[in-house]
């Protein structure tokens, strides 16, 4: 059985402890007294996955059974949660594909020949065809991808929108064209975090500018308390109101999935133990990866980063009615990565890892550093933040003053044309984002290239809104001074430096919280 | 002559040096030759370990008798007052007392075993024996042999809060037990709440407790380090008045008069007898658990080795 997380207090035995940045990691002490917040061991995986997805499919939450929706002559749109879920990617098979292909089988059955799969990407970058192939497997690629019928969802295209109505608030619901007419609209989601799933799905996933513009905002975000928490989330509120005003007009078919915390290889094992119990393997281990990428070219690194696979095993699987489904999978993700923690402290310290959402098979960005460490790692609490506010927030990261130009171009612009005039996410919102959602040449790069749409560095910096409002001090460690003095930040060479830096706000003695994710945890914080 | 250094050879000395560093810090970190040690907020993650019964009555046979005698007087002494200077007093309390007796000293150092023992006269130090943590002393052959034929030392679980037997057998056959009652080395030097396995020992066996005082043992070796620090510090042991069980008293009772008598002792130790006779009651133990103030000042206070005064004075 696995163990539950924990909250290590850092003593006179504790040895250094891994923290992640970016493509790589250090081994750190931390002051003693330090609390360290480890996730809940991984739990086992699903051993027959493909039987456990009928076994949903056949004993759905709050709906029909699959097979018993599916019928001759109608229109079949399935949807996926697109190359920003897993983190890392999956080891193939991918959870999405052993799903898609048993509700593909069933429609087989019952005759469906009008089946669309459309990859929920929003306003995210257009994924390629081995990108695709790899979520999808070989076998759906083969037989939709040519004749055109598996697409990116594309946000910019009037003659493939519908505008389905507006919620109780004013808000603008226009989803997906196929998918908004189909009979049958079956969203094969997969949970990391508690954040993802539910109504996030459609109507965040197959939408347009202008339905997203309702919830990701500087004002919704900043009042989002926390992501991880869709009840209290005014993001999440949003785009409830949103779904429940979908399923009126639309047939949905929820499958969320969720995964263990397996989230690094064999080889990289010892990241997800805790550090005392490291044998002599796990050092030699350390030691050979530590200082292999240390003389390793930045490029071969990268490589190396990118292509990890994680080995994440099903912890559960629920198929119907999207609220209900919903509850379920979010109970099954807090059984994998809740852990209860005592109040709040002075300075919360996060390592940034080499991955977000945004960068798979791309560069981490400034800005998207800044989305992981202040967006999501802040985010993960319950209850209350982990940091008391006009605390500090400490985190480790390079920042090297890098940008995907294929991927990311409007973020390079924003970094030199935005944030040097300001970095506070209402005064940007309200002077550059009409201008930067509605440029044609990000609009053109996002609809035929493989670019994040032009609003985007804008979302991500409202991500770390909450956070940004919340703290009073926000230092990296080790990171380009340059680029973090760009957004705001200041940068120190060490934990010690940065300590001294922040104790002009939090004291010469303050309480210390370290997250140590990954592998994924979500802080259950009683205050 | 000067030879230039090419750019590659800059890498390979970088690169060796970052090895360096990085194996040097995880031999650190992870104790490298030494035990292993698990941060004290992990411990109940540990599996429990089974219950130690390590045989060490042979430890009290003639035979091994000679040779701890020899390990003491021979090895243990002098090297103890090479590496610090203890400085004895109250020894004339044993003269009224006959009989085993159990120590009770408080804990801050792993000098205080060899302290008290080589404090004692000779006949007393010959039979006394010493109560060891058992998932520390006992959890290899090695270390409890050792431990053993050079102290005399028996298991004592501390964490089970099972009452071991064998310091009751131990008076019985005339033997006197050292007991230190916090269970621990002290982690700030300053004495920390006494467990009560001491005063139920004494009160069953019907036998006096003679309070020990050990003051400078954690300046001179505090936890973490394994030689005392260089300088030869001053050490003092004292022997107090000893605490005779009254009938029918319960060991929380006993236990509270044992904690009294160990601050008292100190107290005496660090002032006069006359000024620790004086004190308003309570006031010697709070004394001895510390100043309530911040970590660093207790242990700051704690780690000042002790004032030793010149000739005796007549009160003391």
């Amino acid at each position: 059985m696995s163990r539950p997380g924990f909250v290590l207090e850092v003593d006179d035995r504790t040895p250094p402890l891994v923290v992640h940045e970016g493509e790589g990691f250090r081994l750190e002490r931390f002051p003693l007294g330090t609390r360290v917040v480890y996730p809940p061991e991984s739990q086992p995986g699903i051993r027959d996955v493909a039987g456990a997805v009928r076994h949903a499919l056949e004993h759905p939450e709050g709906s029909e059974p699959l097979r018993a929706l599916l019928r001759p002559g109608m229109r079949l749109t399935i949807a996926f949660d697109d190359i920003s879920l897993t983190l890392p990617p999956m080891r193939k098979p991918d959870i999405r594909q052993v799903v898609m292909e048993e509700v593909l089988t069933a429609a087989a059955a019952a005759g469906v020949d009008d089946v669309v799969i459309v990859a929920a990407n929003a306003l995210h970058r257009r994924m390629t065809e081995a990108e695709l192939r790899d979520i999808v497997g070989e076998r759906v690629f083969r037989s939709f991808y040519p004749s055109g019928d598996l697409y990116n969802h594309d946000a910019e295209d009037p003659d493939n929108l519908t505008h389905v109505g507006t919620t109780d608030r004013g808000e603008d619901v226009e989803i997906n064209r196929r998918a908004a007419e189909s009979d049958l609209l079956v969203y094969v989601n997969v949970n990391m975090v508690a954040m993802d799933g539910g109504h996030k799905s459609v109507p965040i996933g197959l939408a347009s500018y202008r339905s997203l513009r309702h919830h990701h905002n500087s004002r919704t975000m900043v009042h989002s308390r926390s992501f991880m928490d869709h009840t209290k989330s005014h993001m999440h509120q949003s785009a409830w109101r949103m779904g429940r005003m979908l399923a009126e007009h639309l047939k949905i078919f929820t499958i969320e999935t969720t995964v263990n915390n397996d989230v690094f290889p064999d080889r990289y094992s010892f990241l997800m133990k805790r550090e005392w119990e490291w044998g002599i393997r796990d050092q030699a281990s350390m030691l050979a990866a530590k200082r292999g990428l240390a003389m390793a070219p930045n490029k071969l690194r990268h490589n190396l980063f990118q292509g990890m696979r994680a080995p994440y095993g099903l912890t559960g699987v629920n198929a119907g009615e999207t609220e209900a489904v919903h509850s379920r999978t979010v109970a099954t993700v807090h059984r994998q990565q809740v852990v209860d923690v005592e109040g709040q402290s002075d300075v919360l310290v996060l390592g940034v890892p080499y991955l977000s959402p945004y960068n798979v098979n791309s560069v981490m960005n400034p800005v998207l550093a800044t989305c992981m460490g202040l967006g999501y790692y802040f985010n993960s609490y319950l209850g209350a933040p982990v940091v008391r506010r006009g605390g500090a927030v400490i985190l480790y990261h390079p920042v090297p003053w890098e940008f995907s130009q294929l991927h990311h171009p409007s973020y390079v612009d924003f970094f030199e044309e935005v944030l040097t005039v300001s970095t506070d996410p209402a005064v940007i919102e309200a002077k550059f984002e009409a201008q930067y959602a509605t440029d044609p040449w990000y609009t053109h790069l996002y609809r035929t290239s493989n670019a994040y749409h032009g609003v985007h560095p804008f979302y991500m910096w409202y991500w770390a809104a909450h956070a940004m409002d919340h703290v009073g001090d926000v230092i990296w460690v080790g990171a380009n001074r340059k680029t973090v003095e760009r957004m705001g930040f200041r940068a120190a060479s060490t934990l010690r430096d940065a300590l001294e830096m922040a104790s002009s706000s939090v004291g010469r003695s303050p309480s210390i919280t370290y997250l140590r994710n990954p592998p994924h945890l979500l802080a259950n914080v009683a205050t | 002559m000067n030879v230039p250094v090419t750019a590659a050879g800059k890498v390979v000395v970088g690169m060796t040096s970052g090895l360096r560093k990085d194996v040097a810090m995880v031999a650190r970190g992870w104790r490298w030759g030494r035990r292993p040690m698990v941060p004290r907020s992990a411990e109940p993650f540990m599996q429990p370990k089974e219950s130690t019964t390590f045989p060490t009555a042979w430890a009290r046979k003639p035979v091994a008798n000679a040779v701890r005698e020899v390990v003491q007087k021979a090895g243990l002494n002098p090297l103890l007052h090479r590496v610090v200077t203890p400085v004895v007093g109250g020894l004339d309390v044993l003269d009224t007392v006959s009989g085993p007796v159990v120590f009770v000293a408080n804990h801050t150092s792993h000098l205080d075993t060899p302290l008290v023992l080589c404090s004692l006269p000779d006949g007393w130090r010959r039979k006394t024996a010493v109560a060891a943590a058992a998932d520390y002393f006992f959890d290899t052959w090695w270390r409890a042999t050792s431990a053993s034929l050079a102290f005399n030392v028996f298991p004592i679980e501390r964490r089970s809060g099972a009452l071991s037997s064998t310091p009751a057998e131990l008076l019985r056959q005339g033997w006197s037990v050292l007991i230190f009652p916090e269970g621990t080395r002290s982690p700030d030097g300053w004495v920390r709440k006494f467990k009560l396995g001491a005063a139920f020992v004494a009160a069953e066996a019907g036998v006096p407790v003679v309070p020990v005082s050990l003051r400078g043992s954690f300046a001179a070796m505090p936890r973490g380090r394994n030689w005392p620090v260089p300088g030869r510090q001053a050490v003092t042991v004292r022997f107090g008045r000893p605490v005779l069980p009254v009938r029918g008293e319960g060991p929380r009772d006993l236990a509270r008069r044992i904690e009294e008598a160990v601050a008292r002792t100190a107290d005496e130790d660090a002032t006069t007898w006359w000024e620790a006779s004086r004190r308003p009651a309570g006031a010697s133990e709070a004394a001895l658990s510390g100043p309530k103030v911040s970590s660093w000042r207790r242990s700051w206070e704690a780690t000042a080795p002790p004032e030793v005064r010149g000739p005796r004075q007549v009160w003391r």
